[in-house]
Protein backbone atom coordinates (compact mmCIF):
# COMPACT_ATOMS: atom_id res chain seq x y z
CA UNK A 1 0.00 0.00 0.00
CA UNK A 2 3.20 2.55 1.08
CA UNK A 3 4.42 1.47 -2.19
CA UNK A 4 1.45 2.50 -4.26
CA UNK A 5 0.89 5.96 -2.55
CA UNK A 6 4.64 6.72 -2.88
CA UNK A 7 4.41 5.68 -6.60
CA UNK A 8 0.84 7.89 -7.11
CA UNK A 9 2.83 10.92 -4.81
CA UNK A 10 6.09 10.50 -7.40
CA UNK A 11 3.00 11.17 -10.41
CA UNK A 12 1.83 13.61 -8.58
CA UNK A 13 5.33 15.69 -8.19
CA UNK A 14 5.88 14.76 -11.75
CA UNK A 15 3.06 15.97 -12.99
CA UNK A 16 2.99 19.50 -11.03
CA UNK A 17 6.86 20.18 -12.90
CA UNK A 18 4.20 20.67 -15.87
CA UNK A 19 1.05 20.96 -14.90
CA UNK A 20 -0.58 24.54 -15.17
CA UNK A 21 -0.24 26.43 -12.47
CA UNK A 22 -2.25 29.00 -10.58
CA UNK A 23 -3.44 32.10 -11.86
CA UNK A 24 -0.89 35.34 -11.51
CA UNK A 25 -3.05 38.36 -10.17
CA UNK A 26 -3.81 40.55 -13.83
CA UNK A 27 -2.24 43.92 -14.34
CA UNK A 28 -3.76 47.17 -16.55
CA UNK A 29 -0.07 48.33 -18.90
CA UNK A 30 -0.66 51.40 -21.27
CA UNK A 31 -0.10 50.68 -24.32
CA UNK A 32 2.29 52.87 -27.08
CA UNK A 33 1.42 51.02 -30.31
CA UNK A 34 -1.85 49.43 -29.93
CA UNK A 35 -3.94 53.01 -31.20
CA UNK A 36 -1.07 53.20 -34.15
CA UNK A 37 -2.55 49.44 -35.32
CA UNK A 38 -6.02 50.51 -34.59
CA UNK A 39 -5.31 53.94 -36.85
CA UNK A 40 -4.26 52.09 -39.84
CA UNK A 41 -7.56 49.90 -39.81
CA UNK A 42 -9.42 52.43 -39.25
CA UNK A 43 -9.85 53.75 -42.89
CA UNK A 44 -9.78 50.21 -44.25
CA UNK A 45 -13.60 49.65 -45.55
CA UNK A 46 -14.67 46.52 -43.50
CA UNK A 47 -11.18 45.59 -42.75
CA UNK A 48 -10.81 41.69 -42.36
CA UNK A 49 -9.26 40.91 -38.42
CA UNK A 50 -7.58 37.87 -37.13
CA UNK A 51 -6.91 37.60 -33.89
CA UNK A 52 -4.98 34.94 -32.64
CA UNK A 53 -5.68 34.96 -28.54
CA UNK A 54 -8.58 33.79 -26.88
CA UNK A 55 -11.93 35.41 -27.57
CA UNK A 56 -12.75 37.95 -25.01
CA UNK A 57 -16.08 39.75 -25.54
CA UNK A 58 -15.06 42.64 -24.29
CA UNK A 59 -12.36 43.21 -27.65
CA UNK A 60 -15.01 41.90 -29.85
CA UNK A 61 -16.87 44.65 -28.43
CA UNK A 62 -13.87 47.46 -28.74
CA UNK A 63 -13.10 46.08 -32.74
CA UNK A 64 -16.86 46.12 -33.46
CA UNK A 65 -17.48 49.82 -32.63
CA UNK A 66 -13.87 50.93 -33.65
CA UNK A 67 -13.65 49.51 -36.82
CA UNK A 68 -16.62 47.67 -38.04
CA UNK A 69 -14.37 44.80 -39.07
CA UNK A 70 -15.34 41.61 -39.64
CA UNK A 71 -13.12 39.61 -37.16
CA UNK A 72 -11.19 36.14 -36.78
CA UNK A 73 -10.92 34.59 -33.60
CA UNK A 74 -8.24 31.18 -33.81
CA UNK A 75 -7.06 30.92 -30.77
CA UNK A 76 -3.66 29.12 -30.91
CA UNK A 77 -2.43 29.86 -27.33
CA UNK A 78 -5.53 26.68 -26.68
CA UNK A 79 -3.78 24.97 -29.52
CA UNK A 80 -0.14 24.88 -28.19
CA UNK A 81 -1.22 23.91 -24.72
CA UNK A 82 -3.43 21.18 -26.21
CA UNK A 83 -0.17 20.04 -27.76
CA UNK A 84 1.98 20.29 -24.91
CA UNK A 85 -0.73 18.27 -22.86
CA UNK A 86 -0.44 15.73 -25.45
CA UNK A 87 3.54 15.82 -25.33
CA UNK A 88 3.83 16.04 -28.49
CA UNK A 89 6.13 19.72 -29.34
CA UNK A 90 7.30 18.41 -32.55
CA UNK A 91 4.64 18.94 -34.36
CA UNK A 92 3.83 22.09 -33.35
CA UNK A 93 4.78 23.58 -36.25
CA UNK A 94 2.28 21.70 -38.38
CA UNK A 95 -0.17 22.37 -36.69
CA UNK A 96 -0.38 25.89 -35.77
CA UNK A 97 0.31 26.77 -39.56
CA UNK A 98 -2.72 24.19 -40.76
CA UNK A 99 -5.09 26.64 -38.10
CA UNK A 100 -4.26 29.39 -40.40
CA UNK A 101 -5.93 28.48 -42.96
CA UNK A 102 -7.24 32.11 -44.33
CA UNK A 103 -5.87 32.49 -47.79
CA UNK A 104 -3.26 34.83 -48.82
CA UNK A 105 -3.57 38.63 -48.89
CA UNK A 106 -7.14 38.04 -47.08
CA UNK A 107 -6.75 39.69 -43.73
CA UNK A 108 -6.07 43.45 -43.00
CA UNK A 109 -4.46 43.30 -39.45
CA UNK A 110 -3.29 40.61 -36.86
CA UNK A 111 -3.17 40.66 -33.57
CA UNK A 112 -0.13 38.11 -32.09
CA UNK A 113 -0.15 39.63 -28.74
CA UNK A 114 2.98 37.33 -26.78
CA UNK A 115 2.18 34.50 -28.71
CA UNK A 116 5.94 34.31 -30.51
CA UNK A 117 7.16 34.12 -26.48
CA UNK A 118 6.05 30.32 -26.60
CA UNK A 119 7.41 29.58 -29.80
CA UNK A 120 10.90 27.91 -30.24
CA UNK A 121 12.75 29.70 -33.31
CA UNK A 122 11.71 27.52 -36.33
CA UNK A 123 8.15 27.55 -35.14
CA UNK A 124 8.09 31.12 -34.86
CA UNK A 125 9.36 31.51 -38.20
CA UNK A 126 7.04 29.39 -39.79
CA UNK A 127 4.16 30.46 -38.01
CA UNK A 128 5.52 34.65 -39.14
CA UNK A 129 5.69 32.87 -42.63
CA UNK A 130 2.28 31.90 -42.93
CA UNK A 131 0.82 35.89 -41.23
CA UNK A 132 2.81 37.24 -43.62
CA UNK A 133 1.52 35.39 -47.16
CA UNK A 134 -1.86 36.26 -44.92
CA UNK A 135 -2.01 39.77 -44.46
CA UNK A 136 -2.76 42.22 -47.17
CA UNK A 137 -1.06 44.97 -49.06
CA UNK A 138 -0.75 47.73 -46.37
CA UNK A 139 -2.11 45.36 -43.75
CA UNK A 140 -1.10 45.76 -40.06
CA UNK A 141 0.94 43.14 -37.78
CA UNK A 142 0.44 44.10 -33.69
CA UNK A 143 2.76 41.66 -31.53
CA UNK A 144 4.20 41.93 -28.05
CA UNK A 145 7.86 40.04 -27.12
CA UNK A 146 8.84 39.47 -23.42
CA UNK A 147 12.53 40.55 -22.84
CA UNK A 148 13.25 38.37 -20.44
CA UNK A 149 14.14 34.66 -20.60
CA UNK A 150 11.84 32.81 -17.61
CA UNK A 151 9.83 30.55 -17.56
CA UNK A 152 6.28 31.27 -18.70
CA UNK A 153 3.54 29.45 -16.65
CA UNK A 154 0.68 31.81 -17.64
CA UNK A 155 -0.89 33.06 -20.93
CA UNK A 156 -1.86 36.15 -21.20
CA UNK A 157 -5.64 37.20 -22.34
CA UNK A 158 -5.15 40.59 -22.91
CA UNK A 159 -8.46 43.15 -22.66
CA UNK A 160 -8.72 46.28 -24.95
CA UNK A 161 -9.65 48.80 -22.29
CA UNK A 162 -8.98 51.77 -24.58
CA UNK A 163 -6.38 52.81 -27.57
CA UNK A 164 -3.68 53.36 -25.07
CA UNK A 165 -4.55 50.19 -22.42
CA UNK A 166 -4.15 46.56 -22.07
CA UNK A 167 -6.02 44.64 -19.26
CA UNK A 168 -3.69 41.60 -19.13
CA UNK A 169 -4.98 38.67 -17.55
CA UNK A 170 -2.91 35.56 -16.60
CA UNK A 171 -4.68 32.19 -17.11
CA UNK A 172 -2.29 29.18 -16.46
CA UNK A 173 -0.55 27.13 -19.04
CA UNK A 174 2.07 24.50 -19.09
CA UNK A 175 5.53 25.19 -18.16
CA UNK A 176 8.00 26.43 -21.08
CA UNK A 177 10.71 28.44 -21.11
CA UNK A 178 10.31 31.98 -22.80
CA UNK A 179 11.67 33.01 -26.23
CA UNK A 180 13.13 35.68 -26.36
CA UNK A 181 14.08 37.31 -29.78
CA UNK A 182 16.47 40.54 -29.94
CA UNK A 183 15.28 43.43 -32.09
CA UNK A 184 17.01 41.86 -35.03
CA UNK A 185 15.54 38.30 -34.47
CA UNK A 186 12.20 40.49 -34.85
CA UNK A 187 12.85 41.83 -37.86
CA UNK A 188 14.04 38.77 -39.34
CA UNK A 189 10.87 36.89 -38.41
CA UNK A 190 8.80 39.53 -40.28
CA UNK A 191 11.03 39.83 -43.19
CA UNK A 192 9.00 41.15 -45.68
CA UNK A 193 7.17 43.64 -43.27
CA UNK A 194 8.27 47.30 -42.53
CA UNK A 195 8.86 47.80 -38.64
CA UNK A 196 7.21 50.61 -38.41
CA UNK A 197 7.24 51.04 -34.72
CA UNK A 198 8.68 49.21 -31.22
CA UNK A 199 8.70 50.52 -27.84
CA UNK A 200 10.21 48.84 -24.69
CA UNK A 201 7.19 49.35 -22.35
CA UNK A 202 7.63 49.32 -18.42
CA UNK A 203 6.42 45.79 -18.33
CA UNK A 204 9.72 44.93 -20.35
CA UNK A 205 7.84 43.75 -22.96
CA UNK A 206 8.79 44.93 -26.46
CA UNK A 207 5.40 46.06 -28.56
CA UNK A 208 5.92 46.25 -32.44
CA UNK A 209 3.94 47.47 -35.22
CA UNK A 210 4.43 45.84 -38.79
CA UNK A 211 2.94 46.98 -42.09
CA UNK A 212 3.33 44.99 -45.26
CA UNK B 1 -36.20 17.17 -18.14
CA UNK B 2 -38.44 19.37 -15.81
CA UNK B 3 -39.18 21.81 -18.62
CA UNK B 4 -40.28 19.76 -21.32
CA UNK B 5 -42.40 17.84 -18.53
CA UNK B 6 -44.25 21.52 -17.79
CA UNK B 7 -44.22 21.80 -21.45
CA UNK B 8 -46.61 19.42 -22.03
CA UNK B 9 -48.48 19.03 -19.38
CA UNK B 10 -52.50 20.00 -19.30
CA UNK B 11 -53.15 23.89 -18.29
CA UNK B 12 -53.92 23.74 -14.61
CA UNK B 13 -57.84 25.08 -13.73
CA UNK B 14 -56.85 28.75 -12.03
CA UNK B 15 -58.71 29.84 -9.17
CA UNK B 16 -60.85 32.83 -9.23
CA UNK B 17 -58.17 35.03 -7.37
CA UNK B 18 -55.33 34.06 -9.95
CA UNK B 19 -57.28 35.90 -12.87
CA UNK B 20 -58.88 38.56 -10.51
CA UNK B 21 -58.18 41.86 -10.50
CA UNK B 22 -57.32 41.70 -6.64
CA UNK B 23 -54.43 38.73 -7.47
CA UNK B 24 -51.67 38.76 -5.26
CA UNK B 25 -48.55 40.02 -7.70
CA UNK B 26 -46.87 36.73 -7.33
CA UNK B 27 -49.45 34.30 -8.16
CA UNK B 28 -49.57 36.57 -11.28
CA UNK B 29 -46.31 35.93 -11.69
CA UNK B 30 -46.39 32.58 -11.54
CA UNK B 31 -49.53 32.18 -13.61
CA UNK B 32 -46.82 34.42 -16.10
CA UNK B 33 -43.89 32.07 -15.38
CA UNK B 34 -46.32 29.22 -16.25
CA UNK B 35 -48.15 30.30 -19.57
CA UNK B 36 -44.28 31.21 -20.61
CA UNK B 37 -43.23 27.39 -19.56
CA UNK B 38 -45.88 26.39 -21.74
CA UNK B 39 -45.37 28.26 -24.75
CA UNK B 40 -41.95 26.71 -24.77
CA UNK B 41 -40.94 23.76 -26.53
CA UNK B 42 -38.65 21.42 -25.78
CA UNK B 43 -36.55 18.80 -27.47
CA UNK B 44 -35.44 16.70 -25.01
CA UNK B 45 -31.61 15.18 -24.09
CA UNK B 46 -32.56 11.99 -25.99
CA UNK B 47 -34.13 13.18 -29.08
CA UNK B 48 -31.47 13.26 -32.31
CA UNK B 49 -33.09 14.60 -35.18
CA UNK B 50 -31.24 14.83 -38.46
CA UNK B 51 -32.83 17.18 -41.00
CA UNK B 52 -34.32 20.47 -41.20
CA UNK B 53 -35.98 21.75 -38.06
CA UNK B 54 -38.24 24.88 -38.56
CA UNK B 55 -40.76 26.39 -36.62
CA UNK B 56 -42.61 29.79 -35.53
CA UNK B 57 -42.14 29.37 -31.70
CA UNK B 58 -39.35 29.58 -29.43
CA UNK B 59 -37.14 26.19 -28.58
CA UNK B 60 -35.40 24.93 -26.48
CA UNK B 61 -32.80 21.96 -27.55
CA UNK B 62 -31.27 19.85 -25.16
CA UNK B 63 -30.76 16.86 -27.87
CA UNK B 64 -28.91 16.56 -30.67
CA UNK B 65 -29.38 18.24 -33.87
CA UNK B 66 -27.78 17.43 -37.47
CA UNK B 67 -28.63 19.60 -40.74
CA UNK B 68 -30.23 22.91 -40.41
CA UNK B 69 -32.20 24.91 -38.39
CA UNK B 70 -34.63 27.87 -38.99
CA UNK B 71 -36.35 29.97 -36.57
CA UNK B 72 -36.35 33.40 -38.47
CA UNK B 73 -39.05 34.85 -35.99
CA UNK B 74 -37.75 33.28 -32.41
CA UNK B 75 -35.97 32.54 -29.45
CA UNK B 76 -33.44 29.64 -30.09
CA UNK B 77 -31.67 28.20 -27.26
CA UNK B 78 -29.67 25.75 -27.17
CA UNK B 79 -29.33 24.21 -23.89
CA UNK B 80 -26.31 22.89 -21.85
CA UNK B 81 -26.77 19.32 -23.15
CA UNK B 82 -27.68 20.53 -26.52
CA UNK B 83 -25.31 19.60 -29.53
CA UNK B 84 -25.85 20.80 -32.65
CA UNK B 85 -24.13 20.20 -36.03
CA UNK B 86 -26.07 22.80 -38.00
CA UNK B 87 -26.28 25.88 -39.80
CA UNK B 88 -28.84 28.44 -37.48
CA UNK B 89 -30.82 30.93 -38.39
CA UNK B 90 -33.47 32.22 -35.35
CA UNK B 91 -34.40 35.99 -34.41
CA UNK B 92 -32.47 35.42 -31.37
CA UNK B 93 -29.76 32.30 -30.33
CA UNK B 94 -28.60 31.34 -26.91
CA UNK B 95 -26.03 28.81 -26.67
CA UNK B 96 -25.11 27.30 -23.91
CA UNK B 97 -24.08 23.77 -25.08
CA UNK B 98 -22.33 22.65 -28.09
CA UNK B 99 -22.95 23.81 -31.96
CA UNK B 100 -20.64 23.31 -35.00
CA UNK B 101 -21.84 25.34 -37.87
CA UNK B 102 -22.83 28.97 -39.22
CA UNK B 103 -24.99 30.55 -36.81
CA UNK B 104 -27.57 34.10 -38.21
CA UNK B 105 -29.34 36.12 -35.87
CA UNK B 106 -32.00 38.61 -37.02
CA UNK B 107 -31.31 40.58 -33.60
CA UNK B 108 -28.80 38.98 -31.16
CA UNK B 109 -26.32 36.07 -30.49
CA UNK B 110 -25.66 35.38 -27.06
CA UNK B 111 -22.72 32.82 -26.15
CA UNK B 112 -23.16 31.84 -22.67
CA UNK B 113 -20.51 30.46 -19.93
CA UNK B 114 -19.41 27.01 -20.52
CA UNK B 115 -20.95 27.41 -24.53
CA UNK B 116 -19.07 26.94 -27.67
CA UNK B 117 -19.51 27.53 -30.68
CA UNK B 118 -17.14 27.06 -33.58
CA UNK B 119 -18.68 28.21 -36.64
CA UNK B 120 -18.90 31.84 -38.15
CA UNK B 121 -21.25 34.19 -35.86
CA UNK B 122 -23.73 36.83 -37.79
CA UNK B 123 -25.38 39.17 -35.95
CA UNK B 124 -26.16 42.84 -35.05
CA UNK B 125 -25.67 41.89 -31.13
CA UNK B 126 -23.53 39.93 -30.07
CA UNK B 127 -22.57 38.67 -25.91
CA UNK B 128 -19.85 36.34 -25.50
CA UNK B 129 -18.92 34.95 -22.04
CA UNK B 130 -15.57 35.04 -21.10
CA UNK B 131 -15.85 31.52 -20.31
CA UNK B 132 -17.32 30.40 -23.22
CA UNK B 133 -15.31 28.83 -26.17
CA UNK B 134 -15.48 30.60 -29.56
CA UNK B 135 -13.43 29.71 -32.79
CA UNK B 136 -14.59 31.21 -35.90
CA UNK B 137 -15.68 34.63 -37.61
CA UNK B 138 -17.85 37.57 -36.35
CA UNK B 139 -19.01 39.38 -38.53
CA UNK B 140 -19.19 43.37 -37.42
CA UNK B 141 -19.77 44.82 -40.53
CA UNK B 142 -22.08 48.07 -40.45
CA UNK B 143 -25.24 47.40 -41.80
CA UNK B 144 -27.17 49.24 -44.48
CA UNK B 145 -29.26 51.64 -42.27
CA UNK B 146 -25.69 53.11 -40.29
CA UNK B 147 -26.13 51.38 -37.32
CA UNK B 148 -23.39 50.15 -35.66
CA UNK B 149 -22.89 46.68 -34.12
CA UNK B 150 -23.44 46.25 -30.36
CA UNK B 151 -21.19 43.42 -28.59
CA UNK B 152 -21.69 42.78 -25.44
CA UNK B 153 -19.02 41.30 -22.59
CA UNK B 154 -19.86 39.12 -20.07
CA UNK B 155 -18.17 37.27 -17.01
CA UNK B 156 -14.55 37.06 -16.35
CA UNK B 157 -13.12 33.30 -15.91
CA UNK B 158 -11.39 31.82 -18.28
CA UNK B 159 -11.84 28.79 -19.88
CA UNK B 160 -11.65 28.65 -23.07
CA UNK B 161 -7.98 27.15 -23.42
CA UNK B 162 -8.68 24.55 -21.29
CA UNK B 163 -11.31 22.76 -23.56
CA UNK B 164 -9.53 20.15 -25.65
CA UNK B 165 -9.19 19.94 -29.28
CA UNK B 166 -11.65 17.28 -29.37
CA UNK B 167 -14.33 19.95 -28.57
CA UNK B 168 -13.47 21.76 -31.62
CA UNK B 169 -14.08 21.44 -35.54
CA UNK B 170 -12.91 23.30 -38.61
CA UNK B 171 -13.96 26.88 -38.69
CA UNK B 172 -16.16 26.02 -42.23
CA UNK B 173 -18.14 23.56 -40.65
CA UNK B 174 -20.82 22.76 -42.67
CA UNK B 175 -23.76 20.79 -41.31
CA UNK B 176 -24.45 17.67 -42.92
CA UNK B 177 -27.28 17.18 -44.97
CA UNK B 178 -28.11 13.93 -44.21
CA UNK B 179 -31.43 12.59 -43.48
CA UNK B 180 -32.18 9.77 -40.96
CA UNK B 181 -30.65 8.26 -38.36
CA UNK B 182 -30.22 5.14 -36.59
CA UNK B 183 -31.44 5.95 -32.99
CA UNK B 184 -34.25 8.44 -34.53
CA UNK B 185 -34.95 8.50 -38.11
CA UNK B 186 -36.66 11.94 -38.96
CA UNK B 187 -36.51 13.09 -42.39
CA UNK B 188 -38.05 16.24 -41.36
CA UNK B 189 -39.44 18.24 -38.32
CA UNK B 190 -41.07 20.60 -38.44
CA UNK B 191 -41.77 22.37 -35.09
CA UNK B 192 -45.15 22.30 -33.99
CA UNK B 193 -47.13 23.93 -30.93
CA UNK B 194 -46.70 21.57 -27.80
CA UNK B 195 -49.54 19.51 -26.56
CA UNK B 196 -52.24 21.04 -24.17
Amino acid sequence: MAELFKWSGRNRDDAAGSAPTPAAAETVTSSKVFQRFIAALTPRPSPVLLDLGPVVGANISFYGERLACKLYVEDLFAEIEAIHRRGAADTMSTALVERLHHGEASIDGILCWDLFDFLDRATGQAVAARLIKMLKAGGALHALFGTTAVELTHYTRFIVEADDSLRQRPYPATKVKRMVRQMGDINRLFDGLKGIESVLLKTSARETLFRK
Amino acid sequence: MWKRDEAVRPPQPTSGNATSGTAEPSAIRTEATRQQERDMVNIGKSVVIKGELSGSEDLTIEGQVEGRIELKQNVLTIGPNGRIKAEIFAKSIVVQGEVHGNITASERADIRDNGSVDGDLSAPRIAIADGAHFRGSIDMQRTAGGTKPTVEHKGSDSKSSDKSPEHRSVVETKPAATVGSAAQPVSQTTVSPPVR
